[in-house]
C-alpha cells in the first residue's frame, strides 16, 4: 500500500494510488455551516472517516468544534472515525439526535 | 440481526402528515391481546424557560427507517409482545402535535409498558432524526444524546 500523507491534499501526488470516489450527507447544524446537504468527493482509497472530516474541517474551521460531539456513519450503520472509505460508501457526520 | 421473530406486520414508518393515533392503535390492536400501550410524544410550548413557536424535525431517513426496524426486533426479542408501531413525523410540527407515536399489543400489560420504554428511550438516543426549535428571538438546534458509536481500532490510523 502506497504511503502517503492523509494530512492534506497537496501530498497525495507522492506514489499512483486509487482513489475512491464517496457520498457525503450533513445533517442539522452541519448542514447550515457546510452550505449543502449532500456532497461527492474523492480521497484515497482506505482513506479512514477522520480524514474526510479534517477535509471538510481544513474547508469550514467551524465544523472543528462539533467533532466531539459527533458520530460518523458509514452506509447507514454507525461506524468508527477509522473506518476506511471506498468507492461507493455513504458517509454522514451525526450531530447529537434529538427526535422524538 | 435475526431473523428468526414471527412475521410483523408492524407498522414502522416516516410520515409528513399529521398522525393519527386511533388507526396507529388498530393497528397493534388484536382479540388475543389484553393490553396495548401507547407513547403520544408531542411538541411542548416552551423550552429551557423560553417560549416555542413551532419545531422542525430532519432525518436522515433511510438510516432512521433501518434504526426503527432495529428497535422493533429488540422488542420482539427482549419483550413477550405482539405488534408494534412507531411512527415519527418529520417537518414543521406546531404546538401539541404528536411528533413520535408509539403502541405496542401484548398478552398482559407489563411487557407491552416495558416494551413501550425501552421504545422511546432507544429511539431517542440512537435514531438519525434533529427538531430545530424555533422561539420568538430566535432558533436552535435542540441538544440531544450521543449515540454509541462502535469503538476505534488503532490498525486504519497508520502513524504519520
Amino acid at each position: 500500500m502506497a504511503r502517503c500523507s492523509l494530512a492534506g491534499y497537496n501530498s497525495l501526488v507522492t506514489l499512483p494510488m486509487q482513489t475512491a470516489r464517496v457520498k457525503v450527507l450533513f445533517f442539522g447544524r452541519l448542514k447550515e455551516i457546510v452550505g449543502r446537504a449532500e456532497d461527492s468527493v474523492e480521497l484515497p482509497d482506505g482513506a479512514p472517516i477522520e480524514f474526510l472530516f479534517s477535509r471538510y474541517g481544513a474547508a469550514h474551521p467551524e465544523l472543528t468544534p462539533f467533532r466531539a460531539s459527533l458520530v460518523a456513519s458509514r452506509n447507514q450503520e454507525f461506524a468508527a472515525w477509522s473506518t476506511p472509505l471506498h468507492s461507493g460508501d455513504e458517509v454522514a457526520f451525526l450531530p447529537p439526535v434529538s427526535g422524538g | 440481526m435475526a431473523m428468526k421473530k414471527a412475521p410483523q406486520p408492524d407498522l414502522l414508518a416516516l410520515v409528513l402528515d399529521p398522525i393519527d393515533h386511533v388507526s396507529i392503535t388498530q393497528h397493534v390492536r388484536a382479540a388475543e391481546d389484553g393490553a396495548v400501550v401507547t407513547f403520544d410524544g408531542c411538541v411542548r410550548n416552551h423550552s429551557q424557560g423560553r417560549g416555542t413557536l413551532y419545531l422542525d424535525y430532519e432525518a436522515y431517513e433511510t438510516m432512521a427507517l433501518a434504526k426503527i426496524r432495529e428497535i422493533a426486533e429488540q422488542l420482539h426479542e427482549k419483550f413477550p409482545i405482539h405488534l408494534v408501531a412507531i411512527v415519527h413525523r418529520l417537518g414543521r410540527l406546531q404546538i401539541g402535535e404528536t411528533s413520535v407515536y408509539i403502541a405496542v399489543s401484548s398478552e398482559h400489560r407489563p411487557a407491552a409498558f416495558e416494551a413501550c420504554r425501552y421504545a422511546i428511550d432507544t429511539l431517542k438516543r440512537t435514531v438519525p432524526i434533529w427538531k430545530k426549535e424555533y422561539f420568538e428571538d430566535g432558533a436552535v438546534w435542540a441538544d440531544g444524546e450521543m449515540p454509541p458509536a462502535p469503538p476505534e481500532t488503532r490498525a486504519a490510523n497508520p502513524a504519520s
